[in-house]
């Protein structure tokens, strides 16, 4: 991490968020997308088992689930292991760590507003279509896709907001090293315990006008959005 | 030809359902029967979205049920679902292109209906570049028709489809249907609880009740039967009668049909001159006298003779069976059901196998009789 040298802590740790949050969006919607899709239209009996573990990181503490993935992305573990043999480098402390981290912890914000997208759509749009002679992907990306371009939307932007903000898991499994796992959250905490509450202003502050300006987005279009009935 | 045989066995939640039937593959056959009775599943499972079911289709010679070569986006089948659907995203136009893009094969090979076609015969101009959003019920309706129909397909399944629809366009979109079907010679398989759709374009009918068949033939067969009346209930009870267009008068705006040798005048110039058309009688519009009334009270004085006669336990009324007189000696035979008080019957000293006189006012026939051959 040469080139981080060149620039000051907060500017890495910014540099880091949103790096962390944009690759765990893109991993969130390549796994997210279909769980939310099998929720809404295939799964029967396992339903409320899967949503209950999807659901689950929006309950527990962050330190339960990060005590967990320490122990999962431990050297010694089946996963860390797999981890060292691909990369040679160890996962936990590491920034992909927290990426695996940070897909967990956001899942239920990518799944739970798409799926209820979907399940607005029904199922008899997706008959509709297949009768209409297009196969499932063809359905997927032309149909569906399009019609619940706004869950798509919304799962993103919660998702990527939910990402920047986290800060327990982030601590626990990535240790805050700088330059290389250390995010806006825990910067602003190591400030505010040096008592430098001026830098603490500024990155709180940024975060504060930043999450105000997504979140702003979100609603104001999804005001638009009118409620069909029927 | 087309040649549709199906056959569905197992539970379907509170349902049993065993049925088989082979369907015609010409005209159009209706599917009657209360709600949750089958009618539905049997379309979904044709158009393969039923996979815990025993189901066979066979359909001209290939077996459809296997999934895994039949999935649901390569069976040949044209389906209107109960709840039709546009899709919000695309235009009207563009709604009916997506069906064009997919079946380019298809259309191809067969090209027997154009797009323009369509959006003439449904009136489909005015709102093509409108989005579905902003259709009435009945407009909507007519563009996912025309969207089922550009498929091209080998059967078209329709499920309920005018059941959102204002009387002025349900007639307008019946000829249609009966019109369409006669000129592509494609099949249709059509619900409906509608005993006016019934009689106005069904040429085949199978009545199922509880996942069963219980009884199928013609329409104008089945119509008076006592299978038929079964699921309809006493009261909404009627027959169909077929007749030879004889006269139309333009000016009163009747028309004249032959009952072999015998005459109706219905309301109406349905036909032309000699063709055959069906008209439905309610039982319970009808009179019945054992002898010529003098005064003549209604347009329509028929013969025929009581072949049987049913009284109600616990009701005031008894419905009679009459054959009508076949003047012109051929071997057509129509009946007529007729539902009459207990205390009439009696009064009047109706018994089995006497000569009748019936009278029917042509008020009450159906005035949207269509014409069948």
């Amino acid at each position: 991490m040469d080139i981080y040298h060149h620039l000051g802590s907060d500017f890495i740790a910014i540099l880091i968020t949103l790096k962390l949050a944009i690759v765990t969006c893109f991993f969130l919607a390549l796994i997210g997308t279909p769980l939310a899709y099998f929720l809404a239209f295939k799964s029967k009996k396992t339903k409320p088992f899967i949503e209950t573990i999807v659901t689950l990181p929006l309950v527990l503490p962050p330190t339960v689930i990060g005590f967990y993935l320490i122990i999962f992305f431990s050297p010694e573990a089946v996963l860390g292991k797999i981890f060292i043999i691909l990369t040679g480098e160890q996962l936990i402390f590491s920034f992909y760590g927290l990426v695996l981290a940070s897909i967990i912890y956001a899942l239920p914000f990518w799944v739970q507003p798409l799926q209820a997208s979907f399940e607005k759509i029904g199922r008899d749009t997706i008959r509709t279509s297949y009768s209409l002679g297009a196969g499932p992907l063809d359905t997927f990306f032309n149909v569906i896709i399009p019609l619940c371009k706004r869950g798509f939307f919304t799962s993103l932007i919660i998702s990527f907001a939910h990402t920047l903000g986290e800060f327990g898991i982030v601590l626990m499994v990535g240790g805050g090293i700088h330059g290389k796992t250390k995010v806006i959250a825990i910067s602003i905490y190591d400030h505010v315990e040096q008592l430098s509450f001026g830098k603490a202003h500024i990155l709180a502050g940024g975060m504060l006008i930043l999450s105000f300006i997504i979140l702003l987005i979100l609603f104001y279009f999804n005001k638009k959005t009118v409620v069909r009935v029927k | 030809m087309s040649n549709l045989s199906v056959l569905l066995n197992g539970k379907i939640g509170n349902l049993f359902l065993n049925f088989e039937h082979h369907f015609k593959n010409d005209g159009i056959t209706i599917l009657y029967g209360p709600n949750g009775s089958g009618k539905t599943t049997i379309i979904s499972a044709l158009g393969g979205f039923i996979n815990n079911l025993e189901t066979r289709i066979l359909f001209n010679g290939n077996e459809l049920h296997d999934i895994d070569k039949y999935p649901p986006n390569k069976r040949p089948f044209g389906i209107m679902f109960q709840n039709p659907i546009l899709f919000e995203h695309l235009s009207v136009e563009e709604n009916l292109d997506f069906v064009i893009k997919r079946n380019q094969l298809n259309i191809q090979n067969k090209s027997l209906i154009s797009k323009n076609y369509l959006i003439n015969q449904l009136e489909l101009n005015s709102f093509l570049k409108r989005s579905p959003e902003n259709l009435s019920g009945g407009e909507k309706l007519r563009v996912v028709l025309a969207r089922t129909i550009l498929k091209n397909p080998n059967y078209l399944l329709l499920d309920e489809p005018m059941s959102d629809l204002d009387i002025k366009y349900k007639a307008k979109i019946l000829v249609f249907l009966k019109d369409f079907n006669k000129k592509f010679k494609i099949p249709i398989l059509y619900i409906t609880h509608s005993i006016e759709e019934i009689s106005q374009i069904g040429d085949q009918i199978v009545l199922i009740k509880n996942g069963r068949k219980i009884d199928s033939g013609s329409v104008s067969n089945i119509l008076n039967r006592s299978s038929f009346v079964d699921l309809t209930g006493k009261f909404e009870s009627s027959s169909i009668l077929e007749g030879i267009v004889s006269r139309h008068d333009k000016n009163l705006h009747i028309t004249t049909l032959d009952l072999n040798g015998q005459k109706l005048v219905v309301p109406g110039l349905p036909g032309n001159l000699n063709d055959i058309v069906r008209v439905r009688v309610r039982s319970r519009d009808i009179l019945l006298s054992s002898s010529r009334l003098k005064a003549q009270i209604t347009e329509n004085e028929l013969q025929g003779f009581i072949s049987s006669i049913e009284i109600e336990k616990n009701s005031a009324f008894s419905e009679l069976v009459i054959v009508l007189k076949n003047f012109k000696n051929n071997r057509k035979k129509q009946k007529l059901r007729a539902r009459i008080t207990t205390y009439n019957l009696k009064n009047k000293k109706l018994l089995l196998h006497d000569n009748v006189f019936v009278y029917v006012s042509s008020v009450s026939i159906d005035r949207q009789a269509y014409q069948s051959k």
